[in-house]
């Protein structure tokens, strides 16, 4: 009893238990009539069923009533309680029955779409360990405070943001990331609430918690994007917020001139925009839903519908195409140096090449530079790279040290000029060929002479042409590379990359002009970028796509589409997503007014009754919603 | 005090208006939105004089089921 009472209480319990009952009296009542030709049945289960499934929306047609708003429940009520009065039994028990189980089958598969944030809210982990005074404390994740050491064992969610500080594992960050690969923390790695932790113990130093996480962030800006109103809903709800008085006066001067109360009754049952409001909010929520799945944050409806239309992309170089790393590309041995090191099993080639880079990264191991960062690391990981004696800058030009009696020099033809040290031909050969491959060549010096010529430069991620091709896929007419750096560097990267467009030596006001100037063109225009420098170019154009945003804040607040991931890929995929969103928009629309206009003429010209008229409307409800799901699983 | 409620239950948005009328006609509710995307129901109120089951009751009463969440 308390378990009915309880179901009672429930209105969508109740709401599902009259569907129920109400249509197994249409049945019954069509079986009466079809099987045992009992007419009296049939019309006094009809009625039963009107009224079960009816009272329900009658009394939200009250409660609306009340509180002064003329509702779609009190136009459904008035319909069928007219076709009750006039004899119309069937067609009062499908009115009400459709409403009824369309409403139930609409919020059903509507939930489905608004399932995946559901999947993040989920992932919100319940609670944390803490360390506190070398004990272990079981809390809540938001009461972990910043800074403290939060313990997360192997199979559990880590509660907080923050920094491993002991501790080796793999994590799956597909919540966060979209990738499905779990990705390797050690000591020094950041970790995000809400991921799994699959492998090892992890000692985290917390840096977020609660609603100042990634997760918390990605959860509110999901939903912010899907609430906020893309330009077509709006002009779609505006035309629906004069739909349903128009049809409400369409019935009245209908009956008044034609006295057929049926007809204006029917009018009255599709007087709900339903598929019209439903039809842009649908492919908009299941867009951004699929696309925050993937690892694409879009900030909302608008900038769905804009990436739709986009017809250039500018594309940064540095960290954006590149890893914006720099390495060691090439070692040009000319002269095999003393060993300063012990090589055991290489070759001699490798043992020559390793011997210049050593020397090289002695020398360049108290130098901050960029260049040294790339030469150091390039040195095989089992030699310790010894201090110098002594060491100097020559800015612009490189480095001079001196290591056990050794003197080293590592820059250009000018330190060497510097030092009067004589620069072979084979070593000019060697600089040539590599700049014009847009390398940064270098060269080492020992004890008066040329050892070898580096090669350093920055790597093309591996994915970028593939990305290019892709885009060319999705239909992108015009692909620019925008960059600070010179024409040569420039061009041998967007050579690898298949981009035939360069922009070199730019300034960042100069990026800013370019995007300027492509809309001027009449494109438009999408910018990626990463750095504080493209925040301008970002801004100005008509899409900014931030890469890598899983660790910033700021690009996931502010980028129109922010990919949380370095994956080059999800470029094409964002686009491809938003030109199939603004699609599915647009089939949904002309779905809607189609079924609308036909409505509409079949009622007016008598071809359409009471039921069928409800379950056309029911029916252009559903297909609109289930084509907005299909954007799910692309 | 702001609080979270959320619905599945939103089918059609002519339900947001319904809904954010009943709520502002509480007493001890100063502003309601719906957001019918998300299903997502922000609720300003007292909650002295409209307590959270109050608002949940109301919600109700228009026929929709919706809890309280957290964020």
């Amino acid at each position: 009893m308390k378990q009915l009472k309880s179901w009672w209480q429930s209105p969508k319990q109740r709401r599902q238990l009259l569907t129920a009952i109400s249509g197994l009296l249409i049945l019954l009542a069509l079986a009466g009539k079809y099987l045992l030709n009992q007419t009296n049945w049939h019309n006094g289960l009809m009625a039963a069923a009107a009224l079960i499934a009816g009272s329900d929306i009658a009394l939200r047609a009250w409660y609306s009533l009340r509180r002064r708003h003329i509702s779609i429940e009190l136009l459904v009520t008035i319909a069928a309680a007219g076709a009750l009065i006039i004899g119309e039994y069937w067609e009062a028990a499908a009115v009400t029955f459709l409403f009824l189980f369309g409403a139930y089958l609409e919020a059903r598969t509507l939930g489905q779409t608004r399932r995946i944030l559901q999947g993040l809210l989920e992932l919100a982990p319940t609670t944390a360990i803490v360390l506190r005074d070398g004990r272990q404390v079981e809390v809540m994740p938001h009461e972990v405070q910043p800074g403290e050491t939060v313990l997360v064992k192997p199979g559990t969610k880590i509660p907080v943001d923050g920094d491993v500080i002991d501790g080796r594992s793999a994590v799956d960050e597909s919540a966060i990331t979209g990738e499905s690969i779990p990705a390797e923390k050690v000591a020094g790695t950041a970790v995000y609430a809400g991921t799994v932790n699959q492998a090892g113990l992890l000692k985290v130093k917390a840096t977020g918690v609660g609603a100042d996480t990634t997760l918390a962030r990605i959860i509110r800006r999901v939903e912010e994007a899907q609430e906020e109103k893309a330009p077509t809903q709006r002009f779609i709800e505006r035309f629906a917020r004069w739909y349903t008085p128009f049809i409400i006066l369409l019935s009245g001067a209908a009956y008044l001139v034609t006295r057929d109360l049926e007809l204006a009754l029917t009018l009255l049952v599709i007087g709900c925009p339903g598929a019209l409001v439903i039809s842009t909010p649908v492919s908009i929520v299941a867009g951004i839903g699929r696309a925050a799945k993937g690892g694409i944050l879009i900030k909302g409806g608008e900038y769905l519908e804009n990436a739709g239309k986009i017809s250039a992309l500018a594309l940064d170089k540095t960290g954006t195409l590149t890893i914006g790393q720099p390495v060691v590309t090439d070692v040009v041995v000319l002269q095999a140096a003393v060993a300063a090191g012990d090589n055991g099993e290489l070759s001699v080639m490798e043992k020559n090449e390793q011997q210049a880079l050593y020397w090289a990264a002695i020398a360049e191991a108290g130098s901050e530079h960029p260049l040294a960062q790339a030469i150091m690391a390039a040195v095989d990981a089992d030699d310790l790279i010894p201090a110098a004696d002594e060491f100097e800058t020559f800015t612009g030009h490189g480095v001079q040290a001196v290591y056990l009696g050794h003197e080293i020099g590592v820059g250009t033809t000018g330190l060497m000029a510097d030092l009067g040290i004589p620069v072979p031909a084979a070593a000019h050969q060697a600089l040539d060929n590599l700049q014009a491959e847009g390398k940064t060549a270098v060269i080492v010096a020992l004890d008066g002479s040329v050892i070898g010529v580096l090669g350093i430069a920055d790597q093309l991620r591996p994915t970028a042409p593939e990305m290019i091709r892709r885009l060319q896929v999705v239909g992108l007419k015009k692909i620019v590379m925008l960059t600070g750096d010179n024409a040569r560097t420039a061009q041998a990267i967007a050579g690898a990359a298949g981009i035939q467009d360069v922009r070199a030596s730019l300034l960042p006001e100069d990026k800013l002009k370019m995007i300027r100037q492509l809309q001027a063109e009449g494109h438009v225009v999408a910018m990626v970028g990463d750095g504080i420098n493209d925040a301008p170019a970002l801004a100005t154009a008509d899409i900014g796509i931030a890469m890598g945003a899983a660790g910033t804040d700021v690009a996931i607040e502010t980028a129109d589409i922010a990919l949380m991931t370095d994956d080059l890929l999800k470029i094409p995929e964002a686009l491809q997503l938003s030109r199939a969103t603004l699609n599915n928009i647009r089939q949904n629309v002309i779905i809607a007014l189609v079924t609308v206009a036909l409505l509409l003429a079949g009622v007016l010209l008598g071809k359409v009754h009471m039921a069928g008229g409800m379950l056309i409307h029911e029916a252009s409800v559903m297909i609109v919603i289930l084509n907005g799901m299909r954007l799910l699983r692309t | 005090m702001k609080t979270l409620l959320r619905s599945q239950d939103l089918s059609c948005p002519s339900c947001v208006a319904k809904i954010e009328n009943a709520l502002q006609g509480l007493k001890g509710v100063n502003d309601a939105k719906v957001h019918f995307n998300t299903g997502r129901i922000e609720v300003e109120h007292d909650p002295d004089t409209a307590p959270t089951a109050v608002l949940v009751q109301t919600v109700r009463e228009t026929g929709y089921e919706a809890v309280v969440a957290a964020f």
